[in-house]
């Protein structure tokens, strides 16, 4: 009995010195984390607190776009791929293709700039689509539309769901309460039941007495690290209402729609002196605007001045974040990405991917469990 | 005109088109992206009438304009036209001598 006791004990002993060790195990703490596609045709899980690819998925097909969005578990990456036709879901801890929409099917081709989104509760994936019809002597464009696939039906997804959508839409995004808005001329939201939409933010059909008409580049679908789906304009700003062309100044703006409330705000942040090709808030510091082509520019948003301005080794399209806003990450075009201090705008490293180039690739960075 | 009369389809046709009421309607492709015509400066001047602001170097912006078909006529249109065009280049800054001219394929 004393033996057995003394070995119960001791059992308990061990148990209570591992039971932290096991606890720890279960419940990593979260670190970010982006997900960026390159050519050919991968994706890669990067470790942004190592500074290192953790690991690279190849996709099926071409590459291009390379847009991306992130389950909400963000375990599962959706990248737009195939010459910016199919649609696959790739597991970035196992690299299974675990979900794939190919849009084309018979002689109608449909493409897809870079709007698409995932559903609030990872249930449901919304894609725009541009439909031609290839005839033999000659192709028809066709009416575009939202549909919605199922991702339970995995690899041999069909839409589900299909609804009449404005054209130009270039960009998509959710929202919290699982409000879809679809960025293109002008900012709209739809209903995902219904396919019913209306305008949320004017842009290119705005009328401002002393502002000229806006012009908007936008194919990344940025801004979750601020909670924010964010696009830049840029405008001319008159002096007065007689809008004489020689008083104008050149302004870069964001059009802002808040992913947890949907408020929608929009306003100039700065003079447009170089081109910049994306953009966002810096997490926790909703006044600083960040851009980046081929300078990386800080904006004070209320005061609308270039805080900081430099220039990059290359040319970098897409802006990012750490989550606690200290870092800034620029990728896109060659198949490096490139870390800057976001209060100093000190060049802090650089991360290599295997392979080719990102081009127009979206890099989504996420905190979560290794 | 209201003279003549056409005697063949082609006539027939070219006596439609003069008729403004009888023009098929013009559908726009959907975006810029996708081999619609843009007169976007960009490639060769920037949006400033200089150079400065273009992508450095211009390789880094290769294939950001050809995946798209962004300059259709400055970039073969990997999207649509030429598919195949990058395959051996993967990096547009170290393989740009593998990227060949294109020319229109012979219609079947």
């Amino acid at each position: 009995m004393r033996h057995h006791f003394a070995t119960s004990f001791r059992a308990a002993l061990v148990a209570a010195a591992l039971l932290p060790m096991l606890l720890a195990g279960c419940a990593k703490p979260a670190k970010d984390y982006m997900a960026i596609p390159n050519r050919p045709n991968q994706v890669s899980l990067i470790d942004l607190e190592e500074r290192k690819v953790v690991r690279t998925c190849p996709l099926p097909g071409r590459y291009g776009s390379g847009t991306l969005q992130m389950s909400p578990d963000k375990r599962t990456a959706y990248v737009l791929s195939n010459q910016f036709e199919n649609i696959y879901g790739v597991n970035l801890d196992t690299c299974e293709i675990t979900f794939s929409a190919i849009q084309s099917e018979g002689n109608t081709r449909i493409k897809t700039t870079a709007a698409f989104a995932v559903s609030a509760d990872g249930t449901e994936l919304y894609v725009h689509q541009n439909p031609s019809l290839l005839l033999r002597d000659r192709y028809e464009v066709q009416e575009p539309r939202v549909a919605v696939y199922r991702i339970a039906d995995g690899l041999k997804a069909k839409p589900v769901r299909s609804f009449p959508a404005p054209r130009q839409v270039i960009l998509m995004q959710t929202d919290a309460k699982g409000t879809l808005y679809l960025a293109g001329r002008d900012i709209y939201t739809m209903d995902t039941a219904t396919g019913a939409y209306s305008v949320k933010l004017e842009s290119q059909t705005r009328k401002e007495a002393r502002y000229g008409q806006r012009d908007v580049l936008s194919i990344w679908p940025l801004g979750q690290q601020s909670n924010e789906f964010i696009r830049m304009y840029t405008v001319q700003r008159f002096a007065d209402e007689t809008r004489k062309p020689e008083t104008a100044e050149l302004m870069w703006g964001y059009e802002r729609i808040d992913l947890a409330t949907g408020e929608a705000t929009t306003r100039d942040f700065g003079p447009l002196n170089v081109v910049l090709f994306s953009g966002m808030t810096r997490p926790h510091h909703p006044n600083e605007m960040f851009g980046a082509l081929s300078q990386l520019q800080k904006f004070d948003v209320e005061k609308q001045q270039l805080i900081k301005s430099v220039d990059l080794e290359h040319s970098y399209y897409c802006v990012n974040f750490s989550t606690d806003g200290s870092k800034v990450y620029l990728s896109g075009t060659f198949n490096d990405i490139v870390i800057y201090d976001a209060e100093t705008l000190e060049k802090l490293g650089n991360i290599q991917l295997p392979g080719g180039d990102m081009s127009l690739a979206t890099a989504q960075v996420f905190p979560r469990a290794p | 005109m209201k003279h003549l009369k056409p005697l063949n389809a082609k006539a027939e046709l070219m006596d439609a088109a003069n008729n403004p009421e009888a023009k098929a309607e013009v559908v726009a492709m959907q975006t810029v992206v996708g081999c619609a015509s843009t007169t976007d400066p960009g490639w060769e001047v920037d949006a400033f009438g200089g150079v400065a602001g273009l992508c450095q170097p211009m390789e880094a912006d290769l294939y950001g304009c050809a995946d798209p078909c962004w300059w259709p006529a400055q970039v073969p249109d990997l999207m649509n036209s030429y598919p195949d065009w990058d395959q051996n280049a993967q990096s547009a800054g170290t393989d740009w001598r593998k990227l060949d001219a294109v020319f229109p394929k012979a219609r079947d």
